[in-house]
């Protein structure tokens, strides 16, 4: 079991680094389809000695959701935008690559301070879905476009996700299923406010919304 | 008993009639729809709160994953009292709606559906057990409430709610990263579904990891405590309570923010077991004072009769969380300060919602001379902003007053004096405000409507309240509110 989480952890990783750096049309999306394609397979590994129905059903609902619908909708979104170039962000590129280097350092430690508490989570899966909540807020913090504010929220979801996978034993299919639901909604709901935005303002320049202060 | 198909009932009945607005085909029957499934709400909602009182103390159904108790019917009854004003409110606000914002059919479907989503899943909240369903519920809420802020979607209000969904999504998120980390704190018999149960976790018997817990209490305290406003997470909330309609802003500051609140003393319980009397009470009296303070700051600076209603929703918070963490004692008055908050901060908004309206602004500089433009309305301004900084012999006066007698009793000497010093400086700065916009001479432009009778109906209600509240507590509502602060802050 532990060689193929180190595999998830090393690609998981790569595509937290690839978001991180990413400037291109279109990237985003398709390394957050390959990210929620590795952390769905999480709880068919964590449970590959008593796999269930429920845990393979929620596996694919996960699969699904995470690594086609989602993609597919901000790619979609992605097409309506009116822009076609990427502006710089908050905090360039090569600075949020670097920035991911001591952050990862922080996860290991966090990790380690974790392990003595949570005695049947892996360890590295727990390093994994830390950095990915890090990363993920760092990308809602410091982007400029609403859909790359969105692919944010989806990586901090994906770390959570993680997190539930390895630190809570046996399977909790109501919440689970509650979770996931609620996540579709939200997706769908943040789409429909960047049209509405778009159509609007005619840009999705979240920078831009600084109307309402104090 | 047919006392569990009622929970269920709470939960079916605005959700069929979400469903039921969509249908519809006329602007006045949704208004009507909503109304009348709010108050058959509030029956329901009775109904449960004299069984839970009366009985053992709870009501369970389906298999414990439903589960009411004083506390929960406590809230309930607020949440579906709140639901009614409103209601009845939402049908004289938009009949008298300005050209820019016609109450058309779409707009009016949208609006119903919305409105009553968000009390199912509000609802559900309050009677789950199992903490995930109650975080599933709370996300639920942030989803459906998002398109009540745009109803009318136009620049400022996008920008509201855009701020809303993402910066509540994040809090939703730590707040599940919390409510994760305090299932994996139960180290006996973690397996299974009941490791998200309220009633295995706040048990004496559990034993959970301290540190496990103590980083859950954290996560879940920024977490919810950014939906419920309290500083300095509360920057989404002055925005998107100015740009909702008023009947939305009643409700997000009514009872939106207390299902917050909620959620966060349901793990005070377990946090109390695991990590002792003062780790979780310490931590709300530091946000809740915190909260009173930065409130202060923005109410003095304020002029936007919209967002100061907002920040005093911060303030307010703030207070019921210091309550929470000055013990027993607190805990009743932040209860009581619940119900006189939700009411009197509702009957606020709707007065600032329909000056605002006839005024053309809810900028204050624009209001003068409310009482004589329009007499009910005025009144009601006059009174609910007397009664929100604490004017005898309303309500809140009582609540605050039982809270320095909790803080003294505690010796919370230090929070003690902020929250005077505050409630000194937003009493001075408020009663500036509310002057200017009640007395004086109304300016040319306003357009009064008559008032008939669902207008003087909420109007009479919410002031029948905190003035009979403020002047006599009666025996059975002093017993209810004192079971319900004996759950979350053990018995005095």
């Amino acid at each position: 079991m532990l060689p193929f989480l180190g595999i998830i952890q090393a690609l998981g990783l790569l595509t937290s680094f690839a978001l991180l750096g990413t400037r291109s049309k279109g990237a985003g999306p398709q390394w957050l389809a390959f990210q929620g394609l590795l952390c769905g397979l999480v709880p068919i590994i964590m449970h590959a000695d008593g796999l269930t129905t429920q845990v393979v059903l929620l596996a694919i609902g996960n699969i699904v959701l995470k690594g086609i619908v989602f993609p597919w909708v901000l790619l979609r979104l992605r097409a309506r935008a009116p822009y076609h170039r990427e502006v710089v962000p908050f905090i360039g590129i090569v600075g949020s690559t670097l920035f991911g280097i001591p952050v990862l350092a922080l996860s290991v430690w966090l990790a380690l301070r974790m392990t003595p508490a949570l005695k049947h989570a892996p360890f590295v899966m727990l390093v994994l879905s830390i950095f990915l909540i890090f990363v993920g807020l760092f990308l809602i913090v410091t982007r400029r476009k609403a859909l790359m504010q969105v692919i944010g929220y989806l990586v901090l979801e994906n770390g959570i996700f993680v997190f539930s996978a390895i630190a809570i034993s046996g399977t909790l299919l109501l919440v689970e299923l509650g979770v996931l639901l609620d996540a579709f909604v939200a997706v769908f709901v943040m789409g429909i406010a960047i049209l509405h935005i778009n159509s609007e303002f005619g840009f999705m320049d979240v920078d831009q919304l600084t109307a309402l202060r104090g | 008993m047919f006392l569990d198909q009622s929970i269920a009932a709470m939960l079916i009945l605005p959700a069929l009639g979400a469903a039921l607005c969509l249908i519809l085909s006329r602007p006045r029957h949704v208004l009507t729809a909503i109304v009348g499934i709010s108050a058959l709400q509030l029956v329901l909602a009775a109904n449960l709160w004299t069984a839970v009182l009366g009985g053992h103390g709870f009501v369970t159904a389906a298999a414990s994953w439903l589960y009411v108790d004083a506390f929960s019917a406590f809230h309930i009854i607020v949440l579906a009292l709140v639901f009614v004003l409103s209601s009845v409110f939402a049908g004289v606000y938009f009949t008298n709606a300005s050209s820019d914002q016609t109450f058309t059919l779409t707009i009016a479907r949208r609006y119903g559906a919305l409105w009553l989503g968000s009390l199912a899943a509000m609802t559900l909240v309050l009677v789950s057990n199992s903490l995930g369903i109650m975080w599933v519920g709370m996300e639920a809420t942030t989803l459906l409430t998002a398109f009540l802020i745009s109803l009318y979607p136009n620049r400022l209000s996008l920008e509201a709610m855009w701020k809303y969904l993402l910066i509540c999504s994040i809090g939703i998120a730590f707040a599940f990263m919390g409510t994760l980390l305090a299932a994996a704190s139960l180290q006996v018999g973690s397996a299974g579904e009941t490791a998200f149960f309220w009633t295995n976790l706040a048990s004496a018997e559990t034993h959970v990891d301290p540190t496990l817990m103590k980083f859950a209490f954290i996560f879940v305290l920024v977490g919810y405590g950014t939906k419920a406003g309290l500083a300095p997470i509360h920057s989404w909330l002055p925005d998107a309570h100015s740009q909702a309609p008023t009947p939305v802003s009643a409700m997000f500051s009514g009872f939106l923010l207390n299902t917050a609140l909620y959620c966060i003393m349901r793990f005070v319980p377990p946090a109390r077991h695991a990590l002792g009397e003062h780790f979780a009470s310490g931590l709300l009296i530091f946000f809740g004072t915190l909260s009173i303070l930065v409130a202060a700051g923005f109410i003095v600076f304020q002029r936007d009769a919209k967002r100061l209603l907002a920040y005093h929703s911060v303030e307010h918070l703030g207070i019921i969380a210091l309550g929470y963490g000055l013990g027993p004692l607190g805990a009743f008055a932040a209860l009581f300060h619940t119900f006189n908050h939700s009411v009197c901060k509702a009957l606020a908004f709707f007065a600032v919602g329909r000056l605002g309206q006839e005024f053309g602004s809810h900028e204050m500089h624009a209001i003068s001379g409310a009482l004589r433009a329009d007499r009910l309305w005025g009144t009601a301004l006059l009174v609910s902003f007397l009664a929100l900084i604490g004017v005898a012999p309303f309500s809140i006066f009582m609540s605050e007053y039982q809270l320095l007698r909790a803080a003294v009793s505690a010796g919370a000497w230090l929070p003690l004096a902020l929250f005077l010093l505050a409630s000194g400086v937003v009493f001075v700065a408020a009663l500036r405000h509310v002057i200017a916009m009640a007395f004086g001479i109304p300016t040319a432009t306003v357009r009064v409507a008559r008032n008939g009778s669902a207008a003087f109906l909420i109007v009479g209600v919410a002031m029948g309240l905190l003035l009979l509240l403020g002047l006599w507590m009666p025996l059975s509502l002093s017993k209810a509110i004192g079971s319900a602060a004996a759950i979350v802050a053990g018995q005095p």
